[in-house]
């Protein structure tokens, strides 16, 4: 359990991360900004965004799957990766009930 | 009380697959871009030394299919209209007006017409011999079509290269894309002017292609998922 846990942590953290990127600086940047250097910096955000959430997805599962959690929980806690902030406040209260 | 029970897991059956199904086709869509950003990435940077015919690599009222994007092309006809394209950025970054010609595309049945981008509007008067009965050979690149509008649609100017914004001025059916010339020719010989070099086209499909293959496989992970659980569910009640 500490193993999932620690490696759920890991990936929310970055997931939230890289979630705050996406929606704060490349998605702005893609659609705000006609500046095409400025879109080729960002443009490795939603490629990495898009790697860190598979990855989230599966420690997400994984750690559902051995807490027992309800269906309603494990599908909640699978789309916190995809909104900024959420991520972290599942990270919180995962890590104050199980560690 | 049985039946229900039966028509209740029906449901919820087909309620898993109709989603599995649907992840599933997202995960293809997605798939789909990726290539699509492949093959128009792929076929801007290729150079092809082959000129192939317009008829080879188009068909008039059609999308231009993106692998066939820069290639050369050769094609003859007349020009019919004449356009100016305002604030076109070419390959070196200068910003200019170019003149855009519709040519109708000669012995076409029915007949069509390719916009083709002679060189700049500056230089429109350089070749006063060029009328509307002067047949003309070029050749030049096949590029897609522009999404954005540099300036407002007005007489005699266009507000992007794309053939659909004259859609209801000419009697003709048009190709997808535009022929940027590289050189035309009369029975007189050929035609001296600049030309324009078109910025090198990207693909419209926003974001890169491994970009694309991660939400394929999300939604293909989510696909799984969804599949996985029922049998979590009944797991997790025992």
């Amino acid at each position: 359990m500490t193993g999932a846990v620690k490696r759920f942590r890991v990936m929310a953290l970055t997931a939230g991360v890289m979630s705050l990127l996406l929606w704060f600086v490349d998605l702005p940047v893609a659609y705000l900004f006609n500046n095409e250097d400025w879109k080729s910096k960002v443009a490795w955000i939603p490629f990495v965004h898009g790697w860190v959430y598979a990855v989230y997805l599966l420690t997400a599962l994984q750690f559902s799957v051995k807490a027992r959690w309800e269906l309603r929980r494990v599908i909640w806690l699978a789309l916190a990766g995809t909104l900024p902030i959420a991520s972290f406040i599942a990270e919180r209260k995962i890590v104050k009930t199980y560690s | 009380m049985k039946t229900r029970a039966i028509i209740k897991k029906f449901l919820q059956g087909l309620l898993v697959l109709t989603l599995v199904l649907v992840l599933v086709g997202l995960g293809k869509w997605q798939l789909d871009r990726a290539a699509i950003v492949k093959e128009s990435n792929a076929a801007a940077k290729v150079v092809d030394p082959k000129i192939y015919t317009l008829e080879e690599l188009a068909t008039a009222t059609l999308p231009l299919d993106s692998r066939n994007v820069n290639k050369q092309v050769s094609v003859s006809g007349f020009y019919v209209a004449n356009f100016r394209a305002p604030l076109q950025q070419d390959a070196d970054g200068t910003v200019s007006d170019w003149e855009v010609a519709l040519l109708q595309v000669d012995r076409s049945d029915p007949l069509s017409g390719i916009l083709v981008v002679r060189g700049l509007w500056e230089d429109r008067l350089t070749n006063p011999e060029v009328a509307m009965s002067t047949k003309i050979s070029l050749v030049g690149t096949l590029q897609p079509r522009q999404y954005d509008d540099r300036a407002d649609n007005e007489p005699g100017v266009i507000s992007r290269l794309d053939s659909s914004v004259i859609v209801g001025l000419v009697d003709l059916q048009l190709y997808d894309g535009f022929i940027a010339a590289k050189s035309e020719s009369t029975r007189d010989g050929e035609l001296e002017r600049e030309r324009v070099v078109p910025l090198t086209p990207v693909s419209r499909i926003a974001g890169y292609y491994w970009q694309h293959i991660s939400y394929v496989a999300i939604w293909w992970l989510m696909a799984a998922i969804v599949l996985y659980l029922p049998f979590y569910r009944r797991r997790i009640a025992s």
